[in-house]
């Protein structure tokens, strides 16, 4: 009983490594339809990129994240017309297209990287990540490390801004006409591909962004994508596919669900126990946790 | 007419002779993890071949009679997955032809690739899988260059255990693969028998964020934390510990530490962290075979790779010389019959030659069949990011630093 604190503490932290890499991409699917599976390899390239630039700028790894984001935006930017051609497309099925497509593109991604930056593991130094804060009352006690804290932190900040951003602002509006009827939304004057390339450059831009993030909590290789991929498709899936609210509960579930199994059971049966989970809940609602998902 | 005539049968001379060349060298299978999760490990051992092939094709090739013969590697990666290490053997012996095989980095696909060879008669030597369970079927045609581990567990906490203040408590974690496993078992076994209490032993998923579990950890307060896992793992754990501001009073893992990656990527971090290995760039030998003694080959290594070397490397450079030695014992010319591969492996056994590595002698009967009984295990630390051996005391180079120094005075 003495550990629930710690155990719930530490699922709420990993939870919000899971919502900062899945946030982004439930949004993209929810307007664009596409499932990316590149999106690991969106975390694999950002967090390459903050730690080359902590290596040459000398500067903390959390104030690379601006220029990260800006680079990964244009990035997107640019390459959101490709997908775009692709899911437009009249023969066969676009959607399965545009899935094989970002897969494909993220086995290039990882291919280049190995080419380029080798198969060691690195790590991001940042200040942040030599302190904790550390609680102790009877049998009970509490460590929150500063820069998990600080994950959390990010993870909450970019849950606010999307939401400010879908809600309160032009931009959003359109997004999420597009993403109730595309045709009724262009009809009104939504300009669907500069909203579809900006949405995407969002995407990947925060989406790099967490990848800073991951190398300065956990560690930088070119392997790391695929794990993250399955993740953001699990939190996607068990919130709904599309549907953006319910991302901060599914990942937090999911971090709660593994932190538990780590610590009063098993460890052994963690990710057996979470994938588990999912199909039961699927089984129950497959439109996700609070059945608003896409079926 | 004649012209063409005469083209169409130049042409066949040559490509008959340039077969017939093509023949005069020994073509060695390499199935290596180059790609997927433990491609940093496998690249380590490729690493470890190619220096090796590179030395003797300098000098010609390996010396049978009169005449010398080039080696020349065909690698088949295993892409860490064991099936798709089989069907790369598998490739490689029956369209390649090779004569001899080297064997992959990880126990779990060195398992996997071990009944191709046995089937086709092909002698392996596995260069770095250290899994006891690599030995269990006790193959007639496989061989490793590296102790099981088991051995190496042992003599890390036999190491740890004779330190003041004397260690009482440890908590064992293992990734789920075959080679963390069975370390984790060793290390488990080895604390029970030193009389150090076990209290919690764990496999854990591969990859898995382990922090609940530390955290949770951290209330026993464990003098010692042993971790089986490769590289990234390693990197990852360490980080974990800093981060929940934990030090134990000793930090024991394998396999990893030796690599230099590890050391770069934590920094101070890496610093007072054990780890276990067979060789160090400073482990005295002496050898009359391509390098004359440890150092020289680290110093080959850095020349051609520009990274220092470390045990897994050596392991597969060391399996090299093996066949070499055995090749030459039986006068072997390319390309090998099935006769000759089975003459080979009696060849194999017979071995005991001092490289730069240490004595390799193949065990030739009981529980580790084939594995490399001629070297003994070691217990190394990270001491200002250099890797050195702390024990046991007749080997040590450096005086053990214990406690560990807590993350946050380093």
């Amino acid at each position: 009983m003495e550990l629930l604190p710690q155990a719930l503490v530490d699922g709420i932290m990993l939870g919000a490594i899971y919502i900062a890499i899945a946030i982004a991409f439930s949004l993209v699917f929810g307007v664009l339809h596409v499932i990316d599976f590149a999106v690991g390899e969106w975390i694999m390239l950002g967090a390459f990129a903050g730690f080359y630039l902590n290596l040459w700028a000398k500067i903390d790894p959390f104030l690379t994240l601006p220029i990260v984001f800006v680079v990964f935006c244009g990035v997107g930017y640019l390459l959101q017309p490709v997908i775009q051609r692709v899911l437009s497309g009249h023969k066969g099925n676009p959607l399965l297209m545009a899935l094989v497509f970002t897969f494909g593109l993220g086995m290039i991604f990882r291919g280049t990287a190995q080419t380029f930056f080798g198969f060691y593991s690195h790590s991001i130094p940042s200040h942040f990540s030599n302190g904790s804060f550390f609680f102790e009352k009877g049998a009970f006690f509490l460590t929150i490390s500063s820069v998990r804290l600080a994950g959390l932190i990010y993870a909450g900040l970019i849950t606010l801004i999307l939401n400010y951003l879908l809600k309160y602002t032009d931009f959003g509006l359109a997004v999420r006409a597009l993403a109730q009827n595309k045709e009724a939304a262009g009809l009104m004057g939504v300009n669907n591909r500069r909203t579809n390339k900006v949405l995407y450059a969002l995407y990947t831009g925060i989406t790099a962004m967490t990848g800073v993030l991951i190398g300065i909590i956990i560690s930088v290789n070119t392997k790391m994508g695929a794990e993250y991929s399955i993740f953001a498709f699990f939190v996607v899936v068990l919130a709904g596919m599309g549907y953006l609210a319910g991302v901060p509960a599914a990942a937090l579930l999911l971090g709660i669900i593994q932190s538990m199994f780590l610590v009063y059971l098993d460890p052994g049966w963690t990710l057996l126990a979470v994938f588990g989970i999912l199909y039961l809940i699927l089984v129950v609602s497959p439109t996700g946790l609070f059945g608003k998902g896409w079926v | 007419m004649s012209i063409t005539r005469s083209a169409i049968f130049a042409s066949l001379v040559t490509a008959v002779a340039a077969g017939a060349l093509q023949a005069q060298e020994f073509k060695i299978g390499v199935v290596v993890e180059l790609s997927g999760d433990t491609a940093t490990g496998g690249n380590v051992a490729k690493r470890g071949y190619d220096l090796w092939a590179m030395a003797v094709n300098e000098g010609g090739g390996i010396q049978i009679g009169k005449k010398k013969y080039p080696v020349k590697l065909f690698y088949g990666d295993a892409q860490s997955n064991p099936s798709q290490g089989a069907a790369a053997a598998e490739r490689l012996i029956t369209q390649e032809h090779v004569d001899l095989m080297f064997g992959p980095y990880t126990s779990s696909v060195a398992n996997a690739v071990g009944p191709v060879v046995e089937k086709y008669k092909i002698p392996m030597i596995n260069g770095s899988a250290e899994s006891p369970k690599v030995w269990e079927p006790k193959f007639k045609f496989v061989f490793g260059s590296i102790p099981p581990v088991n051995f190496t567990g042992a003599a890390c906490i036999d190491t740890l255990a004779h330190l003041t203040p004397a260690p009482k408590t440890a908590v064992v974690f293992g990734s789920n693969d075959t080679f963390s496993s069975s370390t984790a078992n060793a290390f488990n076994s080895s604390l029970l028998k030193a009389g150090i209490k076990v209290l919690k032993f764990n496999i854990v998923p591969e990859g898995q964020d382990l922090t609940p579990l530390l955290s949770a950890m951290k209330g026993l307060r464990p003098d010692i934390i042993c971790f089986a896992g490769h590289d990234e793992e390693l990197i990852n754990l360490v980080k974990d510990l800093h981060q929940i501001d934990y030090t134990p009073k000793a930090l024991l893992m394998h396999y990893g530490v030796t690599e230099p990656a590890f050391a770069e990527a934590l920094k101070g971090d890496a610093n007072q962290v054990f780890g276990g290995a067979v060789w160090t760039e400073t482990t005295k030998t002496a050898s009359k075979i391509l390098w004359k003694d440890s150092q020289a080959y680290a110093a080959a290594s850095l020349k051609a790779f520009k990274v220092a070397a470390d045990y897994t490397q050596g392991g597969c450079s060391a399996a090299g010389i093996a066949f070499q030695v055995a090749l030459q014992k039986i006068n072997a010319v390319p390309p090998l019959s099935e006769a000759k591969r089975t003459e080979l492996v009696k060849a194999l056994e017979a071995v005991d030659v001092e490289t730069f590595y240490g004595r390799i002698k193949f065990a030739t009967e009981g529980e580790f069949f084939h594995a490399n009984a001629g070297i003994s295990s070691l217990t190394i630390q990270i001491q200002n990011g250099v890797v050195k051996s702390v024990g046991p005391a007749k080997v040590a180079e450096a005086q053990v630093l214990y406690p560990m120094t807590p993350w946050a005075q380093r």
